[in-house]
């Protein structure tokens, strides 16, 4: 492992100071089960200076607003996500797809913002070679073992999907983040947080944070009336894995009829991908089974498969027709 | 990697899928070549350039033209130049085929480049027309990048000091190629202006550094 130095900042303007004076060499630290087998593994894009968020007070806590909504603190454990019984009463499938994040030790110590903001987990990046994220100039996932953990809906330069569960579960929800930044307080809808892969600070990464901004909070508006919403997800390994596809879907019910809906896909894409054609195809219907077969040809029109992950469009598809059939009741 | 001011383009594997069949019978015809033609357009080209850097002598033009015919333009082309242009990066065309040839694939290919350079306007093949291009037009050869999608392709690059750039259009070729260590590699053209973009920002950190 490389020589790195922490600093322990007991405030936010401290510890974006310390962001700012190290540059692209500093990274925030707080659960670690990302970044720490980043340094580990002597990748040579892990940070040099880790700003350890944890004495920071305030960034733990899941609380209510006085909307009915739900602020989750950056620093929260993914377990204290999980066991939540006021996420539990307000936004079930948040909570089902937490569940469903890493092993239960990992969710101990890893935070919500940890998994917003997670590196990929290509094996070739997290293996050392010189590859787009990690100093070099070219994508092996391209064109080597694609099959689990690469974008079968193209990509820009690196082909790693997105491989966090949190953000595909918040979007539904219309969730938004807060970002401390040298300039104040900025907010991002969760959509808004992680576009795919970006050129930020001289960096690709999957998220607009720049290097000097600290992620604060995740805030759920209250819940929608009449919402019901699944999240379904197939991973390598049943257990615990990252997923090769996954499905976050809500729709929105008056009587029967589908006044809104929301269907997102996860690890198929370099970023939780929306698929407006299946919800825009949605809004208005009827909800039957019947909307599975049509729902199911419109989606992921654009695919653009690597050599060996074709079949990930096909775990995709099948899971929008088994969460269809969740929402009728019917699975 | 330098920052990146030029680009050389080859446009056989790089711009456009070409038949093998035209550059075997070339092959065949001049040089006696044996067996059946390769699958791949761009690697019977080279097998090609190294039977004419052997034994001298020129190709036929005729069937360079047919080559040329018969070939598709990636349909990533014109959207990836224009953006390089518009970004001021110098988009050369450096080919050993023929001057004839290629003004044959530039009416399929409208684009301005900044220069053409041909085994006939450079008076050679392989590392010929990249020389010229950069000489010509003062460009460092840590500055420049040949994108090509061949081991020869990429050791003509090398030689010169120029970035050797993978085309990874088949990916189980891309793997073995990229056992030669290429500078960098690319899916679709497409992805060219952020690699310029990227390349740019590491600098500029490291100047910062």
């Amino acid at each position: 492992m490389k020589n790195i130095s922490i600093y322990r900042p007991t405030t936010i303007d401290q510890a974006i100071q310390i962001l700012t004076q190290h540059g692209t060499e500093a990274g925030v630290y707080a659960g670690g089960t990302d970044l720490l087998i980043r340094l580990k593994n002597r990748l040579q894009q892990a940070p040099t200076y880790l700003v350890d968020i944890k004495k920071i007070d305030n960034l733990r806590y899941i609380k209510e607003d006085a909307q009915g909504g739900v602020q989750i603190g950056a620093a929260t454990k993914i377990a204290e996500v999980a066991d939540s019984d006021l996420l539990k009463k307000k936004y079930p499938m948040l909570v089902e797809a937490v569940n469903m994040i890493s092993s239960p030790e990992l969710r101990n110590a890893s935070t919500i913002a940890g998994d917003l903001l997670q590196e990929v987990w290509c094996q070739y990046l997290r293996g050392g070679y010189s590859c787009w994220r990690n100093g070099g100039y070219i994508c092996y996932g391209a064109i080597g073992d694609n099959s689990y953990y690469h974008s079968a809906m193209g990509g820009r330069l690196c082909y790693a999907v997105y491989p966090g569960d949190a953000a595909t579960a918040l979007i539904p929800f219309d969730a938004r983040v807060k970002l401390a930044t040298p300039s104040g307080t900025k907010e991002l809808t969760v959509e808004q947080l992680v576009p795919g892969d970006m050129l930020v600070d001289g960096r690709i990464q999957s998220h607009v944070v720049r290097y000097n901004e600290i992620l604060t909070e995740v805030v759920l508006p209250p819940p929608k009336p009449n919402v019901r919403a699944s999240f379904e997800k197939l991973r390598p390994r049943g257990v615990w894995d990252f997923a090769m596809a996954s499905l976050a879907m809500s729709v929105q019910l008056r009587d029967n009829t589908i006044e809104d809906a929301r269907v997102v896909f996860g690890g198929i894409a370099g970023k939780p991908l929306r698929e407006t054609a299946v919800e825009n195809f949605l809004k208005g219907k009827t909800l039957s089974p019947d909307l599975s077969g049509q729902s199911v040809s419109l989606a992921l029109a654009n695919a653009a498969p690597l050599k060996y992950n074709a079949t990930k469009i096909d775990m995709a598809k099948g899971l929008l027709a088994s969460g269809i059939a969740k929402l009728n009741g019917t699975a | 990697m330098e920052q990146l001011k030029a680009i050389l383009f080859e446009p056989v594997g790089c711009l456009a899928e070409f038949p093998p069949k035209p550059f075997h019978q070339i092959a065949v015809n001049l040089y006696g070549r044996k067996g059946k033609a390769s699958r791949s357009g761009s690697r019977s080209y080279w097998h090609l350039l190294n039977l004419m850097e052997a034994s001298g002598g020129s190709g036929l033009e005729a069937l360079e033209v047919q080559a040329v015919d018969e070939a598709s333009i990636y349909e990533d082309v014109t959207a990836a130049l224009s953006e390089l242009k518009a970004m001021g990066v110098r988009c050369f065309l450096v080919s050993s085929l023929s001057s004839a040839a290629i003004e044959r694939f530039l009416e399929k290919c409208p684009h301005e480049f900044d220069a053409v350079w041909t085994r006939n306007n450079s008076g050679g093949i392989k590392a010929a027309p990249l020389a010229h291009a950069i000489e010509a037009a003062s460009v460092a050869p840590e500055n420049a990048m040949f994108l090509t999608d061949t081991v020869e392709g990429l050791n003509v690059a090398k030689s010169l000091g120029i970035n050797s750039v993978l085309m990874m259009n088949d990916p189980d070729e891309a793997r073995r190629l990229a056992m030669h260590n290429p500078a960098g590699g690319i899916v679709s053209l497409h992805e060219l202006p952020d690699f310029i973009r990227l390349v740019a920002a590491k600098n500029a950190r490291r100047a910062i550094r």
